[in-house]
């Protein structure tokens, strides 16, 4: 399979009042052609911080990439000049953000949002880029699009917002897409039809995508890989059936567990993750999801857990699963899913860093 | 269970906006509903059909355009001294759907927090007053260190937070959460939905819930509306609607939901709504009928007639 993008290392800090915030503190992955990676974790564990500095959009100062490579296309965006990102932005890399109202512009019209990016990236006319932006704020479910083109972002609901910048983003045909919480504003029938839309597009065109999202229906939904991160880093990884049937990591476990679920009429509490997640201007040592972690030991007080590999596209660290460590069963909502991959290696075994 | 009372009475409820040329969107177009002291009622329905304004519209945000909507039997929009606002202001907070733009960048976390407690007075020294944003702050998950940083330093969740503890901070008898908890992890989510349920046990508050996650508006309501274009097209308890949903919107509304579950979603068959489905005659007159006990559905003589026979 053909690599379009490929993250080595990166770490982004913030210099705040408080200190250094190290909001990604080596992160690695790639994305194949024409394939979709969900990245799901804590709030403030970095997920929307990473696509940001892909798209090199984090202000810096205060931000930094401090170190680490993304290669784009074979090329090293974590290197490229703001004039040089300009070009690649909104025309090979579309992004979808997770709060519409920032990235919209207010006082423009959605139409002529759309109808920019057309002009731009696709030299279309601009009679030819109206008619296309009506046609894409149909595509995204907008009801009366010759209308809405012609109206301002406030004038729109908190879901056709979301809709319009989706509309945005695909314009250009994009070969690679980030979807930060695409279709959280959305509901389930809108979301339904987004996400045909984005699988659609993805058939047609090859296009990658990276979708942010804590719905892990829409994961299980739209995911061929999974990238579970917390406190700025990955600490799970697989592909969706790995993720949802043979999840590894500790984290992943709380994550599946506190979901309620929708067939059955329990209204116990929901089995919600104790604790507060760290502050990243003073990362703990060693694993820094122990704290809250039921299934700690001493050792990830102290150092923090390698990489493990379950399988060729499987990967967790937690010391849970070196070969010293104890047995130990998950939570009851999670062990109802499990079931055994033929894919697993006999073993665990440690990634080496060089590799 | 004892005789319900009735917090809030929402009467033919109509807000319109003009959208020039004459032309009026009809966000809120005529909807009737009570909401019982100590409940949650969910609110759920189509992005863009009227959710947040029925919530904006009821809480005063916007004056309606007709209708009337009665907190504690005391008309909200009617004329009143700024006391009476004020107090009323007070009873009903709101936590909003977008934490990015309802949140004052230039203010710290404590003062947004701590905006209402002064407002009110809440707190006699600048001691208990940060005693208060403290605890508020552990309540929604964060931690002290938070109380000088600014909004933009925080995740789209950990504003929400935010905004959380800022409506909790008045001590508020009722609360309209519009999406609270889209912006959070499923793990803080879960924190969020147990932390409001026990304030509702603890304080006997009542909750307009509106959301897109189905499974979790179903866990956390005890009844549960749903709008489409600007109606209320079904109203039932939580499980009741699940069960036995009779709207063809609610039917595809629920067979959209994604589960957590990757074989099921890659068989995955939605029913699709389409409201010519009805074949209504024009002007046929609908109304909100009761179906059985509790589940009320919008529809014409002849449906309510086919949903009686089917259902009852
Ligand atoms: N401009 C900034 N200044 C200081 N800190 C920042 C800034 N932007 C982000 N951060 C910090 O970086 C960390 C990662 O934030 P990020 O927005 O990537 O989280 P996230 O995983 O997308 O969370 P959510 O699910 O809530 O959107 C957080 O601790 C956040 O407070
Ligand atoms: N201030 C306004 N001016 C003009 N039209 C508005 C205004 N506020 C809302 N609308 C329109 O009213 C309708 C209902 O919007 P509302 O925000 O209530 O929807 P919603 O159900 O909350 O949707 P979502 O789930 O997307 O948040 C939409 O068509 C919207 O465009
Ligand atoms: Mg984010
Ligand atoms: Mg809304």
């Amino acid at each position: 399979m053909e690599k379009l993008l490929e993250v080595k290392d990166l770490q982004v800090s913030f210099q705040t009042y408080g200190g250094e915030v190290q909001a990604v503190r080596g992160v690695s992955f790639h994305l194949n052609k024409g394939e979709t990676l969900a990245i799901v974790g804590e709030s403030g564990s970095g997920k929307s911080v990473t696509s940001q500095t892909i798209m090199r959009l984090i202000p810096t100062p205060p931000g930094k990439i401090k170190s680490g490579q993304i290669i784009f296309n074979g090329e090293d965006l974590a290197k490229k000049t703001d004039k040089e990102m300009e070009a690649i932005r909104g025309k090979d890399i579309g992004m979808i953000f997770q709060d519409p109202m920032t990235s919209l512009n207010p006082t423009m019209k959605v139409g002529h949002q759309i109808m920019e990016v057309l002009v731009k990236h696709l030299k279309m006319d601009k009679a030819a880029a109206k008619e296309r932006a009506i046609e894409l704020l149909r595509l995204v479910g907008i009801p009366m699009p010759e209308k809405r083109v012609n109206q301002y972002p406030h004038e729109f609901s908190g879901g056709m917002r979301q809709r319009a910048m989706i509309a945005v983003a695909l314009a250009s045909n994009p070969k690679l897409l980030i979807a930060d919480e695409p279709t959280t504003a959305l509901d389930v029938t809108i979301q339904a039809q987004i996400l045909e839309l984005m699988k659609d597009l993805q058939k047609k065109m090859g296009t990658s995508i990276i979708f942010i999202t804590h719905d892990l229906g829409v994961v299980a939904n739209v995911a061929d890989r999974v990238a579970v991160m917390y406190a700025g880093k990955i600490v799970e990884m697989g592909t969706v059936d790995e993720i949802f049937y043979d999840p590894r990591h500790p984290y992943t476990w709380g994550l599946l567990a506190s979901m309620p679920s929708l067939d059955s009429d329990d209204k116990s509490e929901l089995a919600a993750i104790p604790g507060t997640p760290p502050d990243l201007t003073n990362p703990p040592k060693g694993d820094a999801f122990a704290p809250r972690n039921p299934y700690a030991m001493k050792i990830d007080f102290e150092l923090e857990p390698p990489m493990f590999k379950i399988s060729d596209t499987h990967y967790a660290a937690t010391w849970l699963l070196h070969p010293d460590a104890p047995k130990v069963e998950p939570p009851e909502a999670v062990k109802k899913r499990l079931r055994q991959l033929s894919s697993n290696y006999p073993q665990p075994v440690i990634v080496k860093e060089s590799e | 269970m004892a005789e319900k009372q009735k917090l809030i009475e929402i009467k033919n409820l109509k807000q319109y906006f003009p959208v020039g040329h004459g032309q009026v969107i009809k966000a809120v177009d005529g909807v009737t509903f009570d909401i019982y002291k100590g409940e949650t009622l969910g609110l759920v329905g189509e992005s863009g059909c009227g959710k947040s304004t029925t919530g904006r519209t009821i809480i005063g945000l916007y004056q309606a355009t007709s209708g009337e909507v009665l907190f504690n039997g005391v008309s909200v929009h009617a004329k009143k001294t700024s006391q009476e606002l004020k107090q009323l202001k007070r009873k009903m907070q709101m936590i909003f759907q977008d934490p990015y733009a309802s949140l004052n960048p230039r203010m710290t976390v404590a003062d947004i927090i701590a905006e209402g407690i002064d407002i009110h007075g809440l707190a006699k020294t600048q001691e208990e007053r940060m005693k208060r944003v403290y605890e508020l702050l552990e309540t929604v998950g964060l931690n002290r260190e938070h109380a000088n940083r600014y909004p933009h330093e925080f995740s789209g969740g950990q504003r929400q937070r935010i905004g959380i503890a800022r409506a909790l901070a008045v001590e508020p008898e009722f609360i309209i959460a519009d999406e609270p908890i889209s912006a959070l992890d499923v793990s803080i989510q879960a924190q969020v939905v147990n932390l409001m349920k026990k304030l509702q046990r603890e304080k006997g508050l009542t909750y307009l819930f509106i959301a897109h996650d189905l499974s979790m508006v179903k866990y956390i309501s005890d009844r549960i509306g749903v709008m489409y274009f600007g109606k209320m097209v079904e109203l039932a308890e939580a499980e009741e609607l699940y069960r036995n949903p009779i709207h063809p919107y609610t039917k595809a509304l629920l067979s959209a939901i994604p589960l957590p579950d990757p074989e099921t979603e890659r068989v995955r068959r939605r029913t699709v709504y389409d409201p010519s489905q009805h074949n209504y005659k024009e002007g046929e007159p609908l109304e909100f009928r009761e179906i059985t006990p509790g589940h009320f559905v919008l529809c014409s003589e002849e449906e309510y007639k086919k949903y009686k026979a089917i259902y009852s």
